[in-house]
């Protein structure tokens, strides 16, 4: 079965082929072959997983070749699969997750005329973020890494005709570009250095017999394709506005796997980062200022799919934190758990938008519980499940990342985390009671999503609740952790200032109060919320504008750009084309000059023949 | 002094001052005088280098045949008005007294290297070539060496006669008889 | 005949230089044809001229020619130049620049 793993990706990117092709023959159907075909991966991943677990601990790495795939010289990589505790989890939750939001999908884009290349596209995504987990070197990942690049471009403005989702299409494709060729110069440097791309060889004990400089430059490159594609400070600005995609989209891309990758990427490289030692510093920053920074920005935000987006920032940065103070393990349970709800909550406001007509606008909500009680019921537990509420996932997910921090000495930094937890549930419940409690804000009907599309919506709700106690229970290194452990390293839980049990009480306490909070504001109707925008304009328009970060990059980099282009466009104008236009104006001048020597004049043709005649004479009374 | 000096020396300056003079003048029949003055210097000249047959032809069909010609058409046209004299292309007249100039130096300076300055002519031209006078002498050499040519001209001249009917033929038959009235008078006397 | 050839051979550059002047300087056709003439001569005299320096009456004989030949364009080019005052009431050749560029 390991050796079948090739057929994983296979599936969806054949997939990917039919819809396209025979899309419009199929018609209503195309949706479910999409669904099936990821499913169908989902099972053998399972499978794989199965055969990998009868391999000893020490042993599971395993790794497939497909075909030689550059020979050019000194260089050759190969398309080589790697199937180990890591790209298997990673695997699991693509398949899963990704085969439960085809599922919902089919219900939600069942009106759209362009469903077909909706599913290719999709199933597409699927296959290249496969291809990205099951890598076995650093170039087949970045096939990967561009492939889905590519395909979120595609999906974000799936609906072309709207200036706005075509706009933020290209925003997220040049932002992640960005994040992108830093990470292909680090790949370039890593092969100049290590003169390999091979996980066995490259992230091996020795590192790949890096130098420490060479290990940060490359380090600090591919964490920088890893902001950019996890939209972590300062690449982030493309994901909030990549919600103008559909729902499912953003469920599964940008919540669930894609922007995960950058997770995936540090933690597989991880060598590389400790071999450094800055790097994975600058990886803990990163990730607590983003932590704290999107989640500042999604308690401003009125557009629900916005909020959940910044939510998504926040918790990725986590993931990154996670990852800097060596938690591997602890940055994929929240991987994990984090896909679970995530999905669940994106999708449930799909039902929301369904229901209210498109409508994304909180302040237009309210009191959709008795409406939409079952939506109200999957939203509540994501939501608690984010805010670390016990025992649902992120409980054991986040919380054992900020008492790690403690645990491992990192004082300030478990402050900080924790004040970030704190804002976690309190930017989740926000739109939990914004929409689903309080005054009805909105007349219209708000009808129910049909129950075929609860299913998947059932399933990812179980996720949300179980995934964390089953696989990050016992306090010393859960299932995952224990089983990642080939891959990550042994996770040295050391001991802080405060003990476990405290440790944990203060996180419950502070989920708890934020939630509490949460309610009293927004949903209770004693504060006047609606009211604050205009009582405090400016830190709302701060807090709305995620602290203005887009004006500052038009300010920087628009300007500036159009300016060159302007600059640039006078030198084609007057330069290059002026340089034309002066040699065909020459032409004319000459031409209009040329006639005049036709003057008509006898006298001056016969004074001309004669002066060439005295010439000559002169030419020849020289010679003799 | 040589009488061929003295002739050379009065002749040579009105040659050349009529020369100048014809193209001083802005009466047209002014003009086509002094050029008869300068036929008759030059027909001197012939009769000097031992021409003696030219020197008379020259003067009958030059001056008396092609010149009456001219005076003929000149006064016909009416077209001895006075010529005005403001020159309107600009910069012909400098250049073309600098070409004169020119070419009258260059001529001068290939007749210094070809000829030489002071080279006289051989003393027994008279015995030598013009045996029996110049008429025969040239009868000689223009039947004997030259007689195809000769009757070649003889057929240019009716060629020329033909053409000029035709030129100048008209519906109007008064001025077409005055034109090849003074055609045919040309081409009578030249040959 | 003791005066230099060359004396004559340049009176003959000085005829045909004043005559190439004429030809470009003077705007009635009939007057510069009068300089063509002129030319001719000089051409003439210089012919003769050479005939007397080498003893070969084919100069005179070639000076007789041109006679010929210059009488025959005479005529026909006072004929051409008639028929030009017919049409264009002109014999000023700057008036003949129909054929400008």
């Amino acid at each position: 079965m390991l050796d079948l793993v090739w057929l994983i990706p296979a599936l969806p990117l054949a997939g990917a082929a039919a819809n396209l092709f025979l899309g419009r023959r199929l018609g209503k159907a195309a949706g479910w072959l999409a669904t099936a075909l990821v499913g169908l991966a989902f099972a053998l991943a399972v499978g794989v997983l199965l055969d990998l677990l009868t391999l000893p601990g020490e042993e599971r790495a395993h790794a497939v070749r497909l075909f030689g795939w550059i020979a050019s010289g000194a260089f050759s990589v190969d398309a080589t699969l790697r199937v180990d505790p890591l790209s298997i989890t990673m695997t699991l939750v693509v398949t899963g997750v990704g085969a439960l939001i085809h599922w919902y999908a089919v219900g939600y884009m069942a009106h759209d005329p362009r469903v077909e290349r909706f599913f290719a596209e999709l199933n597409l995504f699927v296959f290249f973020m496969l291809m990205l987990v099951l890598a076995d070197n650093f170039l087949v990942l970045y096939l990967g890494w561009e492939g889905v690049g590519l395909c979120s471009y595609l999906l974000i403005g799936f609906w072309c005709q709207r200036p706005a989702a075509a706009s933020a299409a290209k925003k997220a494709f040049v932002t992640t570009r960005i994040g992108d060729a830093a990470m292909l110069l680090g790949i370039v440097l890593l092969w100049i250095h290590a003169g390999s791309l091979d996980f066995d060889v490259v992230l091996g004990e020795s590192a790949g017999g890096l130098t420490r400089g060479a290990a940060t430059a490359i380090s600090l490159l591919l964490l920088a394709g890893a902001v950019g594609k996890s939209a972590q400070v300062p690449l982030h600005v493309w994901l909030p506005d990549a919600m103008e995609g559909p729902t499912p989209v953003s469920a599964l891309i940008h919540a669930a796997t894609m922007v995960t990758a950058g997770v995936y990427l540090v933690v597989r490289a991880h060598v590389l980062f400790e071999a450094s030692g800055v790097a994975l510093t600058v990886v803990l920053v990163v990730g607590l200022v983003s932590a704290l920074y999107a989640a500042l920005a999604s308690i401003g935000q009125w557009d629900i799919k916005r909020a959940l987006a910044y939510s998504t920032m926040s918790q990725i940065g986590f993931m990154f934190f996670a990852a800097g103070m060596r938690f591997y393990a602890g940055a994929m349970l929240l991987l994990v758990s984090h896909a679970f709800y995530k999905a669940l909550m994106f999708l449930t406001s799909g039902n929301v938008m369904h229901g209210l007509d498109e409508e994304t606008d909180l302040r237009r909500m309210g009191g959709l519980r008795e409406r939409m009680p079952v939506s109200a019921t999957w939203f509540a537990i994501g939501a608690l499940s984010l805010a670390g509420i016990p025992p649902l996932a992120g409980f054991f997910a986040k919380d054992h990342i900020v008492a790690f921090a403690s645990e491992s000495g990192r004082e300030v930094a478990w402050v900080l985390a924790s004040i970030g937890a704190f804002l976690s549930a309190l930017y989740i419940a926000r739109p939990l009671f914004l929409a689903f409690f309080g005054a009805r804000r909105n007349p219209a009907a708000a009808h129910e999503a049909p129950w075929g599309m609860h299913g998947p919506l059932a399933v990812l709700a179980a996720g949300s609740v179980l995934a964390g106690a089953v696989l990050g229970l016992a306090a010393e290194g859960g299932l995952l952790d224990r089983f990642l452990e080939p891959v990550t390293g042994v996770v040295e839980v050391g001991h802080g200032a405060l003990s476990g049990a405290a440790l944990i009480a203060i996180s419950v306490a502070l989920a708890v109060l934020a939630v509490a909070t949460a309610w009293w504001v927004w949903a209770s109707g004693r504060v006047d919320w609606e009211a604050f925008p205009q009582r405090q304009p400016e830190l709302a328009g701060w807090l709305a504008n995620a602290f203005y970060v887009n004006a500052l990059y038009a300010w920087l980099v628009r300007a500036p750009g159009a300016g060159v282009g302007r600059v640039l466009t006078t030198v084609d104008d007057r330069v290059i084309d002026g340089a034309v236009n002066e040699v065909a104006q020459d032409v004319g001048r000459a031409s209009r000059l040329a006639p005049l020597v036709q003057s008509g004049f006898v006298r001056s043709y016969g004074l001309a023949f004669l002066l060439g005649a005295a010439a000559l004479l002169l030419f020849l009374g020289m010679r003799f | 002094m040589p009488l061929d000096h003295v002739v050379f020396w009065v002749f040579a300056p009105v040659s050349v001052g009529s020369a100048i003079a014809m193209l001083l003048q802005r009466n047209a029949v002014h003009a086509a005088l002094f050029l008869i003055v300068n036929f008759f210097t030059i027909s001197v000249f012939y009769l000097v280098l031992g021409a003696s047959f030219l020197f008379a032809v020259q003067i009958i069909v030059y001056a008396g045949a092609i010149m009456v010609l001219f005076l003929f058409v000149i006064m016909l046209l009416g077209v001895d008005r006075h010529e005005s004299l403001v020159e309107r292309l600009r910069g012909q007249r400098t250049l073309a007294i600098a070409l004169g100039v020119a070419i009258a130096l260059e001529l001068f300076l290939a007749i210094r290297a070809g000829v030489g300055f002071a080279t006289k002519a051989p003393p027994g031209f008279d015995e030598a070539v013009n045996r029996g006078g110049n008429a025969a002498a040239l009868a000689r050499v223009l039947f004997r060496d030259y007689f195809f040519p000769f009757e070649v001209t003889s057929i240019l001249l009716i060629v020329a006669a033909v053409a000029v009917v035709v030129l100048a033929s008209r519906r109007r038959r008064a001025i077409t008889r005055a034109g090849s009235e003074a055609a045919a008078a040309g081409a009578e006397e030249a040959a | 005949m003791r005066t230099p050839i060359s004396y004559f051979l340049i009176v003959s550059a000085m005829l045909f230089a004043i005559g190439t002047v004429g030809v470009l300087v003077r705007r009635n056709a009939l007057i510069i044809f009068m300089s063509v003439e002129l030319q001719l001569n000089a051409v003439n005299l210089a012919l003769v001229a050479f005939s007397r320096m080498h003893e070969d009456l084919s100069g005179q004989v070639l000076a007789f020619f041109s006679m010929v030949v210059a009488a025959a364009e005479v005529v026909v080019g006072l004929a051409i130049i008639v028929n030009v005052y017919r049409r264009r009431q002109s014999v000023s050749v700057d008036d003949a620049s129909v054929l400008r560029g």
